[in-house]
């Protein structure tokens, strides 16, 4: 048998035996690096966080201040809420930031939010910006409005309802219904204007025939390329590409004013029911909402959450405006009903 | 097949090798059931389901999602396994021009990651047929050809080679033509390699989640996660990704079912295939018709990307995320090492055992690959589940943390690409002749010494391809590496994913490129490897 002696003459030194040796070696130092996670260092906090452009200078800041280090990480808010449920009691993380304040409120039904009394943060965030018992707070406000092209609109929308007018027909972009700003936008139209007239409003659109795309940045670039005309964005997407280029050709018509207000939907922040360093937690908290307000919200052109801190000089020429406060705090509690909405319609 | 209970031996029954049995028994039963948890404590769902859940689904999108699904499936296989079963073809029965060159070129398309071929492939086509024309299922389903026909086109080629030149030859003594010979004897010989390859193809595509979004196109997968992440029900998303993984899991046993009994050993002689020399209008078509190929599946990204690292450069804003590329390309040749190993480890033990005992062995092979049929979110929280309930028991000591350590990334990624160790170790040992098994037993070895010394050795060509295969998976993966990697532990795919998350895609060419660099040089490696392999085994 030839075939087989060739194979037996591998026996000696077979390949798989380095193969093996090396597994074990690799498993000897996976098991040392296993994280020692909850021995609480006072000199350190860590965060979770969904908000991540800009972050790490923000936090920089923050160490340098206070001599307190960070350390975080980074992800979908879903996501990292998911892995707070499942690490429960023995969770490293002292705080959590979101992207938006659907997601906040749902991990506070999920209990895993401590309540905050603290001066400090009352003193800073609005009300209508914080959960009822203090279990997050806002730390910078992200508007949705009406985008449109300076070179082929003349005479832009005013409201949400607006973009369903056949004027619109084929000229309208949107971002699909898969990402939780377009959702937060349909809670509080359906908190504004009732179920009913939020559905037929979220049906114009659609009749529109829109172009879905899923990004902001390219939803403005679509509008400046001639693509689409009009479309649904958030503010700081537009100062982003006026930040590069002043010349873009897309400006803001800001709806429902001066009644409801613009969309309003908040980044925000809060310690965790279970954070091994509460203490070191809730002064990163307290800096975000206070001496940090403006690295935090300028880092991404963002209005600040304490309406005493001046916006940056980009987007305080988008001009005046009045924003919704008054639905934040019902974002969450209406996501689901946005989502069914949503899906009956056929919005993408 | 015989039973290793059953083989007459000078040792049988000795309290070693009964002690032996035992361990291998707890070890791999053990290392199973560690696999199967992230995915069981997702698919436990079922037991209990939402009906509300289900009546709106079906009312609203779910018939959308199937129709799409199944266009997508049905198209990217095919498309796949006909490109890449023919490249394969070419380049091992064929010498043409550039030949080497492009044998090893027509993997590369496979370590360009599906969401960046996506936004290239998205931004390229706007241009072209504007931004409406290019949101399509079917330049969706194209993108995913060129970037997974490789998995069909390294089974296929390897197995091609394998065969040697008897196969063929005897075909054509026999009267079959050129084109006969390859579509009776070399194909159906293949057949094993090519479903292997295919089924790595048909995960791929129910799973993905980055590329198919960029289209708009909506299928299960995109569902599992509109579903959970738009309602903050895990319950109601896990009901869906539970019937992706039983469709997976169809699929599978159809395919096994299809080729029963299809044993494909052979004699070989050690006579390798000489390829036919082409020559005129053939030669040259040989030589473009896969250029063309690679042009498209990797020349377009790399000259876009390379592009848009120039205008990054240019414009100063490189640095989306602390650290460099080094810092970046560490943790991810550290992860991909470790993931790599212990998934050939893990792979080889579960495959070779399950050689020996029958139905239960094969159901524990079958079972640990099933995270392969789930998108990486849905595995990702299976694994943190999972790691962090074994956080709050006695069997990890007190201050160590499996949930954001190396251990747990390490073993979420085991879960969700053990399917590719397993499925190229198997196919590797479908290929090895029973005969070398059985008369090692005939001598006497015992099962453990057989595994060591006949069965792994043999598979050598298939542990390396499938070693190559997995670190182009690890490199390119995002969901699970962001959930459950340790603090600091950036890799390129984070990278990517800091960048492209906000639309920065100039920000996102650094990374790309070392991605694919990696996973080009684990190509390199990997066909070297086969080349040498090659010769062990025919």
């Amino acid at each position: 048998m030839p075939n087989n002696g060739s194979l037996m003459r591998k026996v000696h030194f077979p390949p798989s035996r380095l193969v093996f040796s090396a597994i074990v070696a690799l498993s000897g130092g996976l098991v040392a690096s296993c994280g020692t996670g909850s021995g609480a260092n006072p000199e350190q906090v860590t965060v979770y966080t969904g908000r991540h452009y800009g972050i790490e200078a923000v936090f920089d800041e923050f160490t340098e201040d206070t001599g307190i280090e960070v350390r975080f990480t980074t992800g979908s808010d879903p996501e990292l809420r998911e892995r707070l449920v499942a690490e429960g009691a023995n969770t490293p993380a002292d705080v959590v930031i979101t992207a938006d304040a659907a997601n906040i409120e749902l991990a506070a039904s999920a209990g895993l939010l401590a309540a905050l009394d603290s001066d400090t943060l009352r003193g800073a965030i609005p009300e209508e910006l914080r959960s009822e018992k203090n279990e997050w707070f806002a730390l910078s406000r992200r508007l949705r409005v009406i985008m449109h092209s300076t070179e082929r609109v003349s005479e832009p929308p005013r409201s949400y309802a607006d973009l369903g007018g056949s004027a619109w027909s084929k000229r309208l972009c949107l971002r699909p219904s898969t990402h939780p700003y377009t959702q937060s936008l349909v809670a509080s139209l359906i908190l504004n204007q009732g179920a009913e007239k939020a559905e037929s409003i979220v049906e114009g659109w659609v009749a529109n025939e829109p172009l879905y795309i899923n990004s902001d940045t390219d939803i403005l670039k679509a509008i400046s390329a001639g693509d689409c005309d009009v479309a649904i964005t958030n503010t700081y997407y537009l100062a982003r590409l006026l930040d590069e280029d002043p010349a873009t050709p897309v400006a803001i018509s800001w709806p429902e004013q001066p009644t409801t207000g613009a969309h309003l939907n908040v980044s925000t922040g809060a310690v965790l029911a279970s954070a091994p360093n509460p203490g070191g937690a809730r002064r990163l908290l307290e800096w975000l909402a206070t001496k940090g307000q403006k690295t935090f919200s300028d880092a991404n052109f963002e209005y600040p959450a304490d309406p005493s801190v001046a916006p940056a000089d980009l987007i305080v020429g988008f001009g005046e405006h009045t924003a919704d406060l008054a639905a934040v705090r019902q974002l969450g509690r209406l996501n689901q009903d946005a989502v069914a909405l949503l899906s009956r319609v056929g919005h993408e | 097949m015989v039973r290793a209970t059953t083989t007459p031996g000078p040792r049988r029954g000795a309290p070693g090798r009964r002690a032996g049995r035992l361990v291998a028994w707890v070890v791999t039963a053990g290392s199973a059931l560690l696999v199967v948890a992230p995915v069981a404590v997702i698919a436990v769902s079922i037991l209990d389901p939402t009906p509300s859940l289900w009546a709106d689904l079906w009312r609203t999108r779910l018939p959308g999602m199937i129709a799409d699904t199944l266009t997508l499936l049905v198209t990217v296989v095919v498309g796949a396994a006909v490109l890449g079963t023919s490249l394969a073809w070419l380049v091992t029965a064929h010498d043409f021009p550039g030949r080497r060159l492009i044998g090893w070129l027509l993997v590369v398309p496979l370590t360009v990651p599906g969401y960046v071929a996506g936004f290239v492939w998205l931004d390229t086509a706007s241009a072209v047929i504007g931004p409406r024309g290019a949101r399509s299922i079917w330049l969706c389903a194209a993108v995913l050809i060129v970037t997974l026909y490789p998995y069909v086109y390294l089974f296929a080629r390897a197995a091609f080679r394998a065969q040697g030149a008897d196969l063929r030859d005897e075909a054509r003594v026999l009267g079959l033509s050129r084109v006969a010979a390859f579509a009776r004897v070399a194909l159906p010989a293949a057949r094993p390699a090519i479903a292997a390859g295919g089924a790595l193809v048909t995960m791929e595509v129910l799973t993905d989640v980055g590329t198919v979004r960029l289209f708009n196109v909506s299928t299960v997968a995109d569902g599992v996660l509109r579903v959970w992440f738009g309602t903050g029900s895990r319950q109601a998303a896990a009901e869906l990704a539970t019937t992706l993984v039983a469709t997976a899991l169809a699929l599978v046993v159809i395919e096994r079912i299809l080729r029963r009994g299809a044993r494909y050993s052979r004699r070989a002689s050690g006579r390798p295939m000489t390829p036919v020399r082409l020559t005129g209008v053939r030669a040259l078509a040989a030589t473009a018709g896969p250029s063309v190929v690679v042009a498209v599946a990797a020349g377009v990204p790399l000259v876009r990307l390379g592009a848009w690292g120039v205008e990054a450069r240019r414009a100063g804003a490189t640095a989306t995320v602390a650290g460099g590329v080094w810092h970046h390309l560490g943790a991810t040749l550290a992860v991909a090492g470790l993931a790599v190993a212990v998934c050939l480890g893990v792979g080889s033990g579960l495959v070779l055992f399950a050689r020996r005992h029958g139905a239960l062995g094969r159901v524990m092979v079958r079972a640990s690959a099933l995270g392969y049929a789930m998108p990486g979110p849905v595995v990702a929280v299976g694994a943190v589940i999972v790691l962090a309930a074994l956080d709050r028991t006695d069997l990890v000591p007190g201050p160590v943390v499996l949930v954001g350590s190396l251990v747990g990334l390490v073993f979420a990624l085991g879960v969700r690409f053990l399917a590719v160790a397993v499925n190229g170790i198997e196919s590797g040992l479908d290929q090895m002749p029973a005969s070398a098994v059985a008369s090692a037993r005939t001598l006497g070895a015992r099962p453990i010494r057989i595994a060591w010394s006949v069965e792994l050795p043999s598979v050598r060509p298939a542990l390396v391809a499938a070693a190559a295969l997995l670190t182009i998976d690890v490199v390119k993966e995002l969901p699970i590496t962001l959930l459950l990697r340790p603090f600091g532990f950036d890799t390129l795919a984070v990278w990517v994913w800091q960048a492209t998350s906000e639309s920065l895609w100039a920000q996102a060419a650094v990374p790309s490129l070392a991605m694919i660099a990696v996973g080009s040089a684990a190509v390199g490696a990997l066909l070297v490897a086969l080349e040498r392999g090659a010769e062990v085994v025919s």
